[in-house]
């Protein structure tokens, strides 16, 4: 609370992917925070007196931002159960909703008539939602398979191509979807425990910030303010954002615009470091001092042999840990330079292989030092062998660069869910960014070939 | 006794595989030394002990009065510019062109200017006969070309002696001819030179020595006249036998 009066401002996570209690709308092309639970966190903010910043990322990823200081307090709709207890707080219940529904394609309507009839079908829900778990623990009961992603309207995506069979959402998100999407239609469930509703989440120990969370609730919930004004507010933004004139892509340009331009700066300072940390991981794995050597053969295999997601995952959160506010970008610039520069690190040491014993021999026998002879003959010529090696690497990161969405970077594919939530299209943003990407990967191709031309011309002139 | 090398009790392992055996010589300054002996013999092995390419196992090779096999690479860098070495595999910088081959090291490690190293070049290359062939790239070049610019290139450093490993074993034969005319040439200058080779004729034509090698061992010393005529050991009988039977 100290920390949070200090700064001036209140940090609040939400998956912006949960429509009507919290959704991103475009108003003149800038994306906007909407629905129930950021009118609350407003109101909160509003109450301790400081500004409010929402911060975007997946439901899975707000418990760890919370314990590791990323964010203040969680607002997302999320349910006080006993396992979260353990490592957070909770406000009082500020809503509740009251039971679970399956959405189905309304051409299944006869099939699906209650929970019974979805014994063998494969059912989805949001990873580390109440649905996920209700289903989880209800499977072998059930006989429901259940298929969990992280992002709603990936879910719905997944229904209506046949992935899936149902989705299991809350009462509120299901109606709103089911109101917004005419070939959508609904199942009551019958598995979910009773609801325990939705509560603010606050990092351990701060007793004063959930009393103060709780005076809040307590106004709002006298004045009625949720059923009033918050939900009403909620699903007319919901309209505007569905309306049709609203889903046009040609408005959400400055969405991929934005993403593009953050997909670029990761791009261009990630190759920077990668380059940086190949070349003296390189040596260090040439080198025959059998400790440099060492730590450079294990940095390699360790980062080459571990995922990039993982990888990500680890500096945001893990690092984090020990580097307080160190912001999601640097974090994934970070993540992604220091896997690149394990394998440039062996694009460089095949390259400088490559290059003939004899070639060092000559240099040495003129009485040329080794450093000397690095510099002068044996890297301009594994430079021809590595050129192609690293244009390849570098497309590639071009691309993994999209994984830093996972911690909340507003890069382009970070947007292109924005555009997917905010749109209740699923496969036109993806499309245009499959374009983006392509059209920036081919572009940096060329460039990468026309270099590699220039450099045969300049070895091979007679 | 102008002595430029003294080697004393030479040993080179390649793990368990000994290639050179206690190898003792003197090489004497102005002296061109031929050195042959069958395949496997240790010959190369032991030029390329003298300038510390290999790093012998055991005992001294002194260079102008100074033991190489305890000093630092540092130190060794200033030698190796006194000994040039010219490689079977001619080994030019294919990212650079014939003059700039020539002209790298005296840039980089004497510090001549572009000016200077330029001229020194092009007056080694008018001297091995290739000054018209100064910006060609090495690849252009024929085999026995290439061999020639490398003796040029050594040659930049003013070296006090050369080293010659197999210098015409990977040419065609028309291009034999103009390597050695270039070598002998260079033998009458003077120049102290060590030559490692399988060119009998000349071995014999050429050399103020001729030293014969077998099983790591230094066989013979003396003059081409006592080495092809009157050889000693039965080794050395029988690997001239074989040579001049072809």
């Amino acid at each position: 609370m100290k920390k949070i009066k200090k700064s001036g401002k209140l940090v609040v996570g939400m998956s912006a992917d949960y429509p009507p209690l919290e959704f991103t709308k475009n108003v003149n092309g800038k994306n906007k925070y909407v629905g129930v639970d950021v009118e609350l966190a407003k109101q909160i903010a509003k109450d301790l007196g400081v500004k409010l910043e929402i911060k975007n990322m997946d439901f899975d990823s707000l418990l760890v931002a919370l314990e590791t200081g990323k964010i203040d307090m969680i607002i997302s709709g999320m349910t006080p159960t006993a396992e979260r207890k353990k490592s957070i707080d909770f406000s009082k219940i500020y809503y509740a909703e009251k039971s679970d529904y399956f959405v189905i394609s309304k051409t299944n309507k006869a099939k699906y008539t209650s929970t019974a009839s979805f014994k063998g079908k494969t059912v989805g829900a949001q990873t580390g939602s109440l649905q996920y778990t209700s289903l989880k623990k209800n499977a072998a009961k059930s006989g429901i398979k259940v298929k969990g992603l992280a992002k709603i309207s990936n879910l719905l995506m997944a229904l209506k191509s046949g992935k899936v069979d149902a989705v299991l959402l809350g009462e509120l998100n299901a109606k709103t979807y089911a109101t917004n999407d005419t070939s959508l239609s609904l199942v009551k469930s019958s598995l979910s425990q009773a609801q325990m509703g939705n509560a603010v989440g606050v990092a351990k120990g701060q007793g004063d910030l959930v009393k103060a969370i709780n005076k809040t609730i307590n106004d709002c919930q006298k004045q009625d303010l949720f059923n009033k004004k918050y939900i009403p507010a909620a699903a007319k933004a919901m309209k505007q954002a569905s309306s049709k004139t609203n889903n046009s892509m040609s408005k959400y340009a400055s969405y991929f615009a934005t993403g593009l331009g953050y997909t670029m700066i990761i791009t261009i300072c990630s190759i920077t470091i990668g380059l940086a940390l190949g070349v003296i991981f390189a040596l260090m794995r040439l080198s025959k001092n059998k400790l440099l050597h060492a730590i450079a053969v294990c940095y390699i295999e360790f980062l080459r042999g571990t995922p990039q997601m993982v990888q990500i995952m680890f500096v945001y959160f893990g690092v984090g840990m020990l580097i307080k506010n160190m912001p999601a970008l640097a974090a994934g610039i970070i993540a992604i330079g220091l896997n690149s520069g394990a394998y440039v690190a062996e694009d460089i040491r095949s390259g400088i292989n490559s290059v003939a014993k004899g070639q060092t021999e000559a240099a040495r026998s003129l009485g040329l030092s080794q450093a000397k002879t690095y510099r002068y003959v044996v890297f301009p010529q594994a430079l021809k062998n590595i050129w192609p090696a690293l244009g390849n690497e570098f497309i590639t990161l071009t691309k993994d660069s999209s994984l830093v969405s996972v911690i909340g970077v507003g890069e382009l594919m970070y947007e292109t869910g924005l555009v997917q939530t905010a749109t209740y299209r699923g496969v036109m943003p993806l499309f245009i960014t499959m374009c983006i990407y392509f059209v920036v990967t081919f572009i940096l191709t060329r460039l990468l070939n026309y270099f590699e031309r220039r450099m045969n011309l300049t070895s091979s002139r007679a | 006794m102008n002595k430029i090398i003294e080697v004393k009790h030479l040993k080179k392992n390649y793990g368990d595989k000994e290639v050179l055996k206690d190898i003792n010589a003197v090489i004497e300054k102005g002296k061109v030394i031929t050195v042959i002996g069958p395949s496997g013999s240790g010959k190369s092995t032991f030029l390329r002990c003298l300038n510390l390419l290999e790093k012998p196992t055991s005992g001294q090779v002194t260079f102008e009065g100074t033991e190489l096999t305890d000093l630092t690479e540092e130190e060794l860098d200033q030698l190796r510019q006194k000994m040039g070495m010219v490689f079977q595999s001619f080994n030019l910088f294919p990212n650079m062109s014939v003059i700039e081959n020539v002209k790298l090291v005296p840039m980089k490690v004497k510090g001549m200017s572009d000016q200077e190293a330029g001229d020194l070049a092009h007056e080694l290359l008018a001297k091995v006969g290739l000054d018209d062939f100064a910006d060609h790239s090495p690849a252009s070049l024929s085999g026995g070309q290439q061999q020639r610019v490398a003796i040029a290139r050594a040659l930049a450093m003013q070296p006090d002696m050369m080293l010659f490993d197999e210098p015409t074993s990977a040419l065609d034969p028309e291009m034999v001819g103009e390597v050695l005319k270039t070598m002998q040439d260079l033998a009458q200058t003077g120049m102290t030179m060590v030559v490692v080779t399988h060119e009998m004729g000349f071995a014999r034509k050429v050399a103020d020595e001729v030293w014969f090698m077998a099983d790591g061992y230094l066989l013979e010393q003396g003059s081409p006249d006592q080495v092809f005529d009157h050889p000693q050991s039965d080794r050395a009988k029988d690997f001239l036998a074989k040579i001049l039977e072809a």
